[in-house]
């Protein structure tokens, strides 16, 4: 008994020793900067997102919404979402201006009252239409939002992966960590484990069915979030993407809330 | 007049356009309101239908908007409308974006009364609360420069305030009677207004200025006590509007300062409403946020149902499927010894489909305040909205 607890110990003092020795929070960034790079220089974005969301017995509803995404140099993305359907939050538009190290500006446009209402970015662990998609979850990914380590090399559906952890730097996070599979040919991401502040495992983000546009940037056409504390699930499902469609910093000013149908 | 030909182009421009490079979307709302206090003679209950039909059609820069509310009632007289609530033409010119036609627009930060909001007339007919307003026959300027957003005004006629009948609900019980006017053209007397609005880190801002005629007006018994007059002031006035976006709590300001000159003289007046937004995210470990208001409306205009009100107010957000929500204000004026309490709680059924059920409470101990007039005239409201 005494042996056994003996070499218990030794194994997973080992095993700590190992994953501390392979586990770099140099590498885990040099990944994170890398996908961030490859990414660089898409411009604009559009597309159309059909949301569905289905509750723990199988029963779904659908929401069907566009995004137009500007991308940033100096500052992180803007990003504009405007809702067609359900009836009453047609014509709903979120604006979001993500900062690296800030907070985020974000601003709601009400239609019925053709009010632009300032928001608190504070609600980032909030869900966003009443899915299991979180503000922070679909606001633009910024390399400076994130602390990194670099966990192991792992195959995943037949793909060799980076598996790097995520940890957020901004305290209102819902998540203490993220866990990351990437792939190591074109740095996409495959799988996202969240944990919440509990560390308690909580979601679970699978992008499927990826494409290339303009020869350069990968965008995935389905990602499918589970909730595993609820049994809750989440898809978007994306379509007609457009790059560089000549959208200036203009379209994402605040006043222009207002002209987006 | 040129607004009104505007007007009429965009609306002949979008029931004509054969190939609708837009879209058209409308909204029935069937509406069925409770009035549990009525006085004798007064109606005990009110049915009204809303259709609303939202329509735009793109040009190569251009845009034609349109907005149609038809409103039944089926005693309420002052409530029946036809309205081109927004009916314009929308054109780039020398930078500014050119606005041309009826047009509904909004001002200000505060939750429980927009001070600065002076663009649009009420249709306060619809006791709908901020989304009941009338189109503004107007041209209008935008332009985004490097200090914020630019906006430009000229109205060119104005719209009366609309009126429930004296025996529908809210009212004085006394008919409303022809309008009159401070301004020697009257109704055709133009408005003038601009603001300008930017924000810098975790501040909004906005100054605004108007010249024109007031949007509420004074109303006066007649001499036989058979009518009230209603009485529209001149009324120049600045605006100031301020929010502060922390992280769970939001600062509200909004003022209005300038003078009115009616018939009972030149005034000076001061209107503001400073308020605190503080929200809990995911209260008691749920997905749900709570919302705490308080806000403090001062408003010297002899318009105004009170000098000082505190107003108090809980928002609860569901976060759920359905969109479940609540907003609850109460309002207490001490000095005059009233108070109104309103709640408002809507959700979805299913994609085509909303509920709302609102109500209004008021309170007041003497007759001759503002809500001791409205005393019997607390309602609870049920609306189905369907969307197609």
């Amino acid at each position: 008994m005494k042996l056994g607890t003996v070499t218990m110990f030794v194994a997973i003092a080992t095993a700590v020793m190992i994953t501390a020795a392979f586990a770099s929070p140099e590498k885990g960034l040099e990944i994170a900067i890398e996908a961030d790079s490859r990414d660089k220089g898409f411009g604009d974005s559009t597309a159309q997102i059909t949301m569905i969301l289905m509750d723990k017995y199988g029963q779904s509803t659908e929401r069907t919404i566009r995004n137009r995404t500007f991308e940033g140099y100096n500052e992180g993305d803007k990003s504009l979402v405007i809702f067609d359907s359900p009836g009453d939050v047609r014509g709903t538009a979120f604006l979001s201006h993500t900062k690296k190290a800030d907070s985020d500006d974000q601003w709601l446009y009400l239609p019925a009252l053709k009010r632009v209402k300032r928001i608190a970015s504070s609600n980032k662990a909030g869900p966003f239409m009443g899915s299991e998609f979180s503000y922070e979850d679909i606001a633009s990914q910024e390399v400076e939002k994130y602390t990194y380590n670099y966990l192991r090399d792992e195959e995943l559906n037949g793909l060799e992966c980076f598996v790097v952890e995520y940890d957020p730097v901004d305290r209102k996070s819902g998540y203490k960590r993220q866990i990351v599979w990437m792939d190591k040919a074109e740095y996409r991401v495959h799988k996202i484990d969240f944990y919440d502040r509990k560390d308690a495992l909580l979601k679970t983000l699978t992008y499927e069915d990826y494409n290339q546009y303009l020869d350069k940037f990968w965008r995935s056409n389905r990602l499918v979030m589970i909730n595993h504390q609820t049994g809750k699930k989440t898809e978007l499902v994306f379509a007609d993407w457009k790059f560089q469609t000549g959208m200036t910093e203009r379209d994402f000013e605040k006043s222009t809330l207002k002209r987006t149908r | 007049m040129i607004t009104y030909y505007a007007r009429c182009f965009a609306i002949v421009l979008l029931l004509t356009q054969p190939a609708f490079a837009g879209k058209v979307n409308g909204t029935l709302s069937s509406r069925l309101d409770f009035y549990p206090d009525h006085a004798d003679g007064t109606a005990s209950e009110g049915r009204s239908v809303e259709v609303k039909i939202d329509a735009f059609h793109d040009f190569d820069k251009s845009r034609i908007v349109g907005e149609f509310i038809f409103r039944g009632d089926k005693k309420d007289s002052g409530r029946r409308i036809t309205e081109a609530r927004q009916a314009y033409f929308r054109s780039p010119f020398a930078g500014f974006d050119f606005f041309v036609g009826n047009r509904q627009e909004f001002w200000g930060k505060a939750e429980s009364k927009n001070v600065v909001d002076v663009i649009n007339q009420s249709d306060a007919a619809a006791n709908d609360g901020k989304s009941g307003k009338l189109g503004a026959p107007s041209i209008s300027a935008e332009r985004y420069l490097d200090v914020g957003n630019l906006q430009l005004w000229y109205i060119s006629s104005f719209r009366e305030k609309t009126f429930n009948d004296s025996d529908a609900h809210p009212s004085s019980g006394v008919p409303v009677s022809s309008a009159q006017y401070a301004r020697k053209n009257g109704k055709d007397a133009d408005d003038f207004a601009a603001r300008l609005s930017s924000f810098a880190g975790d501040w909004d801002l906005a100054g605004s200025v108007f010249y024109g005629t007031a949007r509420d007006p004074i109303l006066s018994v007649n001499s036989n006590g058979s009518a009230l007059n209603p009485h529209y002031a001149l009324q120049k006035s600045i605006g100031f509007e301020a929010q502060y976006t922390g992280d769970v709590t939001l600062l509200k300001w909004e003022s209005l300062h300038g003078t009115q000159s009616s018939l009972i003289g030149a005034h000076d007046f001061a209107a503001a409403v400073a308020g605190i937004e503080y929200t809990y995210y995911g209260a008691f470990e749920t997905i749900w946020d709570i919302g705490l208001i308080g806000e403090i409306q001062h408003d010297d205009r002899p318009q105004a149902a009170a000098n000082q009100f505190g107003v108090a107010g809980v928002r609860l957000v569901f976060n759920d499927i359905a969109d479940s929500n609540f907003l609850f204000l109460a309002s207490l004026d001490r000095k005059t010894d009233q108070s109104f309490a309103s709640l408002e709680a809507s959700r979805r059924i299913n994609d085509v489909t909303s509920v709302k059920l609102t109500s209004q409470f008021y309170n007041a101990r003497t007759a001759t305040s503002t809500f001791g007039q409205l005393s019997d005239d607390d309602a609870i409201t049920l609306t189905l909205n369907i969307f197609f």
